[in-house]
């Protein structure tokens, strides 16, 4: 039953993922990410990763998708028209044939790497009922063994945020005309 | 959920090798970081399948999880920083497409 579940799951992601890509405007790239999202979300559910599907869903489709659909809103992209038409030629053109290529190399590499590791003939029983991800043991591995990777992240965090409001603060008209920012 | 380990495996390569094909033939920079987005996603998902293999092996599987957090905050700091660029780029050139900002003839 949940063998089914996981195949129509991973149908579902990869459609999302072709939706990104040939979605006619930006809104709908984001949609279909967040059908992807959500179907991710619910395979790792399924994997017996509960904190990291509650995270997935928190974080890429509660904050991420909607600072895109902020930004997309903001600068009136939703609706680009002929123009935004003229300019997206999908699989025309030799650097679309080259991605082309490129994307389907790697993809035979994945599941070649796949194949070759010996993993799909071992007995798959997983414990679906207890989650492997438990949120004592991340917390003990994050805040023990993992302290100084978790300090880098959060100075990463504060340089973020100190990035952003210098990238996109409005420059003041007529003060400070020519510096660049 | 009786799956083998292979075949979130060949999830993740295909979500990695769609989001690979999105970043070079999509103009729109929006949709170039989405396809970011959904490279980290497919890396993400490859960390937890072989952190599940590990568990049903019996060995300890925390460190897939833990990684995946990590890639997740740095995938939330790197929209945050990619679209303000966005914001500055438009504010810029009046435009989002990537062949917008050519100064650099690249």
């Amino acid at each position: 039953m949940s063998s089914i579940l996981f195949y129509i799951l991973a149908l579902v992601a990869l459609l999302g993922a072709a939706g990104v890509i040939l979605a006619k405007s930006p809104m709908g790239s984001v949609i279909s990410l967040l059908g992807t999202f959500f179907a991710l979300a619910v395979i790792y559910l399924l994997a017996g990763f509960q904190f990291l599907a509650a995270a997935q869903i928190l974080v890429y489709a509660g904050a991420i998708l909607v600072l895109f659909l902020f930004v997309i809103m903001l600068l009136n992209l939703g609706a680009m028209g002929s123009r935004f038409e003229l300019s997206f030629a999908p699989l025309q053109g030799g650097r679309a044939r080259l991605a082309g290529a490129i994307a389907v190399a790697l993809a035979l590499v994945g599941l070649i790497a796949a194949q070759r590791t010996t993993l799909a003939a071992t007995p798959a029983t997983a414990p679906d009922a207890k989650a492997i991800d438990g949120l004592e043991g991340i917390a003990l591995e994050l805040f023990g063994r993992y302290s100084l990777p978790f300090q880098a992240v959060s100075v990463l965090l504060l340089a973020t945020m100190v990035a952003v409001i210098v990238l996109a603060k409005r420059q003041r008209a007529g003060e400070h005309g020519e510096e660049p920012r | 959920m009786n799956i083998p380990t292979a075949h979130l495996l060949y999830l993740s390569a295909g979500l990695f090798a769609l989001g690979v094909l999105g970043f070079m033939v999509r103009r729109n920079v929006i949709v170039v970081l989405m396809c970011v987005e959904l490279m980290l996603n497919a890396a993400n998902l490859a960390f937890l399948a072989a952190s599940r293999q590990h568990a049903l092996e019996g060995k300890p599987a925390l460190q897939g999880p833990i990684f995946a957090i990590f890639v997740i905050t740095v995938a939330a700091a790197e929209a945050a920083v990619g679209l303000a660029l966005i914001i500055a780029l438009y504010r810029l050139k009046q435009s989002a497409e990537t062949d917008a900002a050519a100064e650099m003839k690249g």
